[in-house]
């Protein structure tokens, strides 16, 4: 794909083993050590995980590579490797071109020591030469917003301003190669629409750049192409919309089940397609068994809907507040209808078993997946159906 | 299309040759300026006396010397104790501070190494090079006691960068070593504390040694820094070079002690982000 010489970056079947405990980190751990290897006595086992296994892919002028996977996937490891802060443990990663890797952006900051001294070291940690930040200083200090702050000790800043310092200067390297590890969560609006402005910018150039984030909608807004890591596996690799399908399938919770509850829920299913515009209604169907048995609780079914992937949930509701009494004993049918006035983006439908009007959750039943897809022109976390009309001359 | 100068390959931990290790040091030197400036700024912030303060503990350690082996017991040395002892804390300074300072210098900087990629070399070095700094405002010292004491330099002085280089590479060895040992048996350098101490009375710093003899002496009489620290007299104080044969056997050693030093934190550099 790509041309040998033109930037880019080249990985070929990397792996990564960590080894977990087990390895002395003391001279005094050393000595039981000893003892034991002079007795002939076994060291305890170590702990082995393989964060990454034979991934390959390569990028090229243009590309804007998308990872995505669960947390533990590998991301992180992977980004790591290629800033080579980690050597593979098998594989090799060729990179042709001068990288910045956005993983940590206040990294070289010492908190003593004041802003403008702090521009300079860590420009200096990104490679820049101090003519060539001394020529940017104005600018970055312009870019983070902490002019009036500049001679004053880093400790005095707040969060914000640190991480905004640390960008700013990140975005003033002359770089061929980006490495953006969800930096962009931290920062309020302003700044984060600043520096998504700056990757945008970077990509029309046609530098590659590989970004990991847990913002669905804006890796898919952003990337040109994915790659879904599981375990440390690609798991599928294609169009950012194809990867994120992969990943939004597999995200699917198994059901738990645990016994002596009163009621189970045996199926959930969609009476409308599974995506659906912001507003629009969403139809299910929850079919259980209430068992005869007598019990001391008030218990009814559940559902919770939860913003993927940060899982928060957004809203739940039971049968009892919907007006639903399900029946003494036997089976139910439940139809449940939902308003999805939220924002873009991926939900999970949970359903579960639980005291009405509460946050318990004594069992969980079937989830579903659904996606809710933007409106032309609207903007944000929730869909307020709108309605603006003119009224006549006053 | 457009095509890049920086071509790097990631692999795993290999014998790299130090060529290129020392070639990317090189090309990282803005870095390294500004570690060290960090390192001095910081210093000096915190104690506004701060250029004294590298001066305090070998002055006060002179001092008290030089009541010792003069009004208790006479030293016989070759020139005025003070500035025999000074000369010899001098350059034992030097080699002392910057192998405590390399001890820890991987190991305090754990979040920029998990998290930014740059030559791990940097750090043991940019503590050697502070700890040079130290020496230098401490030569200025030892200049004017030579003053107050009538001690010209001769010619010899001009040999003082071939001592002060054989120093270097000897004391950089060690540090590579040490940076890299505490960061992986973080106790290491309480080890270091003891064996510098003692190492301390094993070199010619507060008295001569020539005269101390069995195996004892010829232990002292071996010890590369007993060697360096009377060199820098030699050349200082006494205007004359260094014996030859001591000298040039312990330049060689400090190059290979560099060398080694150095191959083993290369080898062991890469692994430095999943230990520290």
């Amino acid at each position: 794909m790509n041309r040998s010489g033109a930037v880019g970056i080249t990985v070929h079947a990397v792996s990564k083993r960590f080894v977990i405990g087990g390895r002395p980190e003391t001279l005094r751990d050393l000595i039981p050590a000893g003892v034991r290897a002079v007795i002939g006595r076994r060291a305890p086992p170590r702990a082995e995980r393989w964060a990454l296994r034979d991934v390959s892919f390569s990028i090229g002028p243009g590309d804007t590579l998308g990872l995505l996977g669960p947390n533990g996937a590998g991301k992180s490891t992977l980004l790591r490797i290629l800033s080579r802060i980690l050597r593979p443990t098998t594989g090799h990663v060729e990179v042709r071109g001068r990288i910045a890797a956005l993983i940590e952006l206040s990294a070289g900051f010492h908190f003593e020591l004041t802003g403008r001294e702090n521009v300079f070291l860590q420009g200096a940690v990104f490679g820049l030469s101090r003519r060539e930040i001394a020529h940017h200083l104005d600018a970055i200090v312009d870019f983070a917003g902490v002019a009036p702050f500049i001679d004053v000790p880093l400790k005095r800043y707040s969060t914000g301003m640190v991480a905004r310092l640390g960008f700013a200067i990140a975005a003033h390297v002359d770089t061929e190669i980006l490495l953006v590890d969800e930096v962009l969560a931290v920062g309020d609006a302003g700044f984060q629409r600043k520096a998504i402005a700056h990757i945008r910018r970077l990509v029309r150039d046609g530098r590659p750049v590989v970004l990991v984030s847990h913002n669905l909608e804006r890796l898919a807004e952003l990337c040109s192409r994915a790659l879904l890591l599981r375990d440390g596996r690609v798991a599928a690799a294609g169009t950012p919309a194809e990867c994120i399908a992969a990943y939004i399938a597999g995200d699917d919770l198994p059901p738990e089940r645990r016994n002596g509850r009163p009621v189970h829920i045996g199926a959930l299913s969609l009476r409308s397609a599974p995506s659906m515009r912001c507003g629009e209604r969403l139809m299910l169907h929850l079919a259980g068994v209430v068992s005869p048995r007598p019990s001391e609780c008030r218990t009814t079914v559940a559902v919770r809907v939860r913003a993927l992937p940060s899982e928060e949930a957004v809203f739940r509701t039971d049968a009892v507040a919907c007006g639903a009494m399900l029946p003494e004993s036997g089976a139910f049918n439940l139809e449940i209808g939902l308003d999805m006035n939220v924002g873009p983006g991926f939900y999970r439908i949970e359903s579960l078993v639980g005291e009405p009007d509460s946050t318990s959750e004594w069992a969980r039943g079937p989830t579903l997946l659904v996606r809710v897809e933007r409106r032309p022109a609207t903007v944000g976390r929730a869909y307020l159906n709108p309605a603006m009309r003119l009224l006549g001359e006053p | 299309m457009h095509v890049s100068a920086y071509a790097t390959s990631v692999q795993p931990a290999s014998l790299g040759g130090l060529r290129s290790a020392a070639a990317e040091v090189a090309g990282n030197r803005e870095l390294f300026y500004s570690l060290v400036r960090r390192e001095l700024a910081l210093r000096y912030r915190h104690a506004p006396i701060g250029v004294a303060w590298a001066l305090f503990m070998p002055l006060l350690t002179t001092v008290i010397f030089s009541l010792v082996f003069t009004r208790v017991v006479r030293l016989d040395t070759a020139a005025p104790y003070p500035v025999f002892a000074y000369s010899g804390l001098l350059a034992w300074h030097f080699f002392a501070s910057t192998l405590r300072a390399a001890s820890t210098s991987l190991s305090a900087h754990g979040s920029l190494i998990t998290k930014v990629y740059f030559p791990r070399e940097l750090l043991p070095l940019s503590s050697l090079v502070t700890a040079l700094a130290d020496f230098a405002v401490g030569a200025v010292v030892l200049g004017a006691m030579m003053a107050v004491f009538g001690i010209r330099p001769t010619v010899a002085l001009v040999f003082l960068p071939v001592v002060i280089g054989v120093q270097v590479a000897f004391t950089a060895g060690l540090a590579f070593l040490l940076a890299l040992g505490n960061a992986l048996y973080r106790d290491l350098r309480h080890v270091v504390e003891v064996v510098l101490t003692l190492w301390m009375y094993a070199t010619a710093v507060l008295y001569p040694v020539d005269r101390i003899g069995g195996i004892i002496g010829g232990v002292l009489q071996v010890n590369p820094m007993t060697v360096i620290v009377e060199a820098h007299r030699s050349v200082l104080l006494y205007g004359e070079l260094p014996a030859t044969l001591p000298f040039a056997l312990t330049a060689l050693l400090s190059v290979l002690v560099l060398a080694g030093g150095w191959l083993v934190f290369h080898r062991g550099e890469g692994d430095l982000a999943e230990r520290i």
